[in-house]
């Protein structure tokens, strides 16, 4: 089974004019593959990247995950399977900045409700600590550093054990050395847990090493390598 | 604690200034609800109260009717002609000769509290070369207390001294002034028949309705059916309170049918008092909603500045799995919960301020202090607006977090 597969997407903004970003995009992601979406900024893998966050519903063509037609479910049906099965890493962490870090951990497993609180706070305290993050786990998501806080945004996308997890220029506001931290988290949560991982960058180094790159241009997937 | 509320009320213990000023505007808008409608019944009740020292519920007495009756021509006789010049209107039956059938059938309506009977007749009042006209009240002491609770106006002298004084006379304040009497002097009284009669004044008394004040005096009924020569039964009106005087309509519409004499309800001929106590009403109750709708702006404006600043992380929950559902909770309980806390110190604040106001020294008529009401609905009222009010106001911005787009937010 496919934990991915887009088949003939196409996308038109309207604002200001008609314009199609993107044009009959179809590719497939394995189970457990490391898949960067590279391309110039315009190029479109931003767009895209939304679309197959199931938070843009407007585009024609079909988007399946792990098996299952995303297209044409309800909204709220989106946010339940959202809040389940994908996780996300933003270029901003958009940590809720007045709750303390384990607490933005477990918002997503509090949410699914599917767990007793005790088991989703012992699953957050080890994930802050997988991320090295431990002893600080009662301190505000607003008084740590951006690194930091760029770590507890992945633990909390990993809290439900989304099958999917997806980042949108996951590195984008970190330097070289949380840069790397983070690269390494997402290569063994691929290789280890089996998680497939999607991330949008333009870091050439970072999609240098992954599984595979998407390449898009105006709206095109050039190459798939 | 679901995970909705801990956000909200996270969201609102982050920011307590905020949440102190939005409170206050609850509290405020209440507080000021419930005192004006306690105030504005107050007032009602002072006004009735001071109406119905001089007028009861209901007034049973003979409607005379003087519409004249052409006199009856029977046109047996072609050669005769009835020629009838200054034809008169004859009143057959004046007052109420017997009123004892009607004291008594009185007694089968359980609502009916005080019953009283009296001899009303213009009079001259003499003393010396002062000479008025006055409504001179036969009246029955024990009964009319009960009605009228009269003793309570008095002035001076002891009411039930009418009972064992025939002489005995007792004036309103202002007309024992413009006749220049005090306690003790003799005056004259004069019926429209010619009949004088002296009279001792043994007491005055001040309802603060000036017109009667002015032109009322007192004496026991037995005394006054004495001077018109009328027979121990007689009165000219029958007098009724009962225990909600807002029914007396229909308690008068229940009465006629058993007695020939009209039964008249307070509110026909005095519309005035009625429609001013309804008008108080409207007035209290517009300018507390407005001032609570007031408050329902300042709760709008406050959440819609939390959406704006929290719109980040709204984009996020909803990234993460929160449906619009969610949101509209996460912000409508903030709203809920400054309702509460605003109703409920407003409650408290409201009951200060009306106790408070109500302390307030206020002498005119038979005011000591300002009239204010303590009326439990009043209250119930004034939390459950304050309450729907929030609800409204925090609602809309609620809904509209819940409508934000997380792809434009995230994207920037």
């Amino acid at each position: 089974m496919k934990a991915l597969k887009v088949e003939n997407i196409n996308k038109y903004f309207y604002d200001p004019q008609k314009f199609q970003v993107l044009n009959d995009v179809s590719f497939e992601v394995e189970k457990g593959e490391f898949v960067s979406i590279i391309g110039k900024s315009g190029s479109g893998k931003s767009t895209m990247l939304y679309l197959l966050s199931t938070m843009d519903t407007v585009y024609d063509g079909k988007i399946h995950l792990n098996g299952e037609l995303m297209t044409g479910k309800t909204q709220n049906q989106l946010a339940e399977y959202r809040n389940e099965h994908l996780g996300f890493v933003f270029q901003f962490h958009y940590l809720l900045p007045e709750f303390r870090l384990i607490d933005n951990v477990m918002l997503p497993a509090l949410k699914l409700g599917k767990k007793p609180v005790e088991e989703i706070e012992d699953k957050a305290m080890k994930l802050l600590e997988m991320l090295d993050l431990k002893g600080r786990e009662y301190k505000a998501a607003s008084k740590i550093s951006g690194g930091q806080q760029q770590r507890v945004a992945i633990a909390r996308a990993l809290i439900n054990d989304p099958a999917v997890i997806m980042g949108d220029e996951p590195t984008g506001n970190l330097d070289s050395k949380n840069t790397k931290v983070v690269f390494d988290i997402f290569r063994s949560l691929a290789k280890e847990f089996g998680q497939t991982i999607i991330a949008v960058t333009h870091d050439d180094d970072f999609a240098a090493n992954c599984d595979r790159i998407i390449e898009l241009k105006d709206g095109k997937v050039i190459s798939v390598n | 604690m679901g995970i909705n509320k801990k956000i909200a009320w996270i969201h609102l213990s982050s920011k307590i200034r905020q949440l102190l000023v939005a409170v206050l505007s609850v509290t405020f808008g209440i507080s000021m609800y419930i005192f004006m409608n306690g105030f504005m019944s107050g007032v009602n009740k002072a006004q009735t109260d001071i109406a119905f020292t001089s007028m009861a519920h209901l007034k049973i007495y003979n409607d005379l009717n003087s519409d004249p009756k052409p006199i009856e021509v029977s046109d047996t006789d072609d050669n005769s002609i009835h020629i009838v010049h200054n034809s008169k209107n004859i009143r057959y039956t004046e007052g109420i000769k017997n009123s004892e059938p009607i004291l008594e059938s009185v007694q089968n309506y359980p609502e009916i509290t005080a019953v009283t009977e009296q001899l009303n007749e213009n009079v001259f009042i003499r003393n010396g070369v002062t000479r008025i006209n006055v409504l001179l009240s036969g009246i029955d002491v024990a009964n009319e207390d009960r009605v009228f609770g009269l003793s309570k106006y008095m002035t001076d002298g002891d009411l039930f001294e009418l009972e064992k004084r025939p002489d005995g006379i007792i004036l309103g304040s202002k007309l024992a002034a413009s006749l220049g009497v005090t306690m003790g002097d003799n005056i004259n009284i004069m019926t429209a028949d010619g009949i004088a009669k002296n009279f001792k004044t043994i007491g005055m008394f001040e309802t603060g309705a000036v017109g009667v004040d002015k032109t009322k005096a007192i004496i026991s009924i037995q005394t006054a059916r004495q001077i018109f020569s009328k027979n121990p039964n007689y009165a000219t009106e029958i007098l009724i309170n009962i225990s909600d005087f807002n029914k007396a309509d229909e308690l008068a519409e229940k009465m006629a049918p058993t007695t020939a004499f009209k039964v008249e309800s307070w509110k026909e001929g005095n519309d005035q008092l009625d429609s001013a106590n309804q008008l108080r009403n409207i007035l209290a109750m517009a300018v507390s909603l407005t001032i609570l709708i007031v408050a329902g702006f300042g709760i709008y404006n406050i959440m819609n500045m939390t959406v704006n600043e929290k719109i980040k992380e709204i984009a996020i929950l909803k990234a993460m799995g929160f449906n619009g559902g969610d949101i509209v909770e996460i912000f409508l309980t903030q709203s809920i919960i400054i309702g509460c806390l605003g109703g409920l110190s407003g409650v408290i604040l409201g009951n200060i301020i009306s106790r408070i106001i109500s302390k307030i020294p206020f002498s005119i008529a038979s005011l000591t202090t300002l009239p204010i009401e303590f009326n439990r609905m009043d209250y119930l009222m004034a939390f459950l607006f304050g309450v729907i009010i929030t609800l409204i106001a925090g609602y809309l911005p609620a809904r509209k977090a819940s409508k934000i787009d997380p792809v434009n937010i995230i994207r920037g």
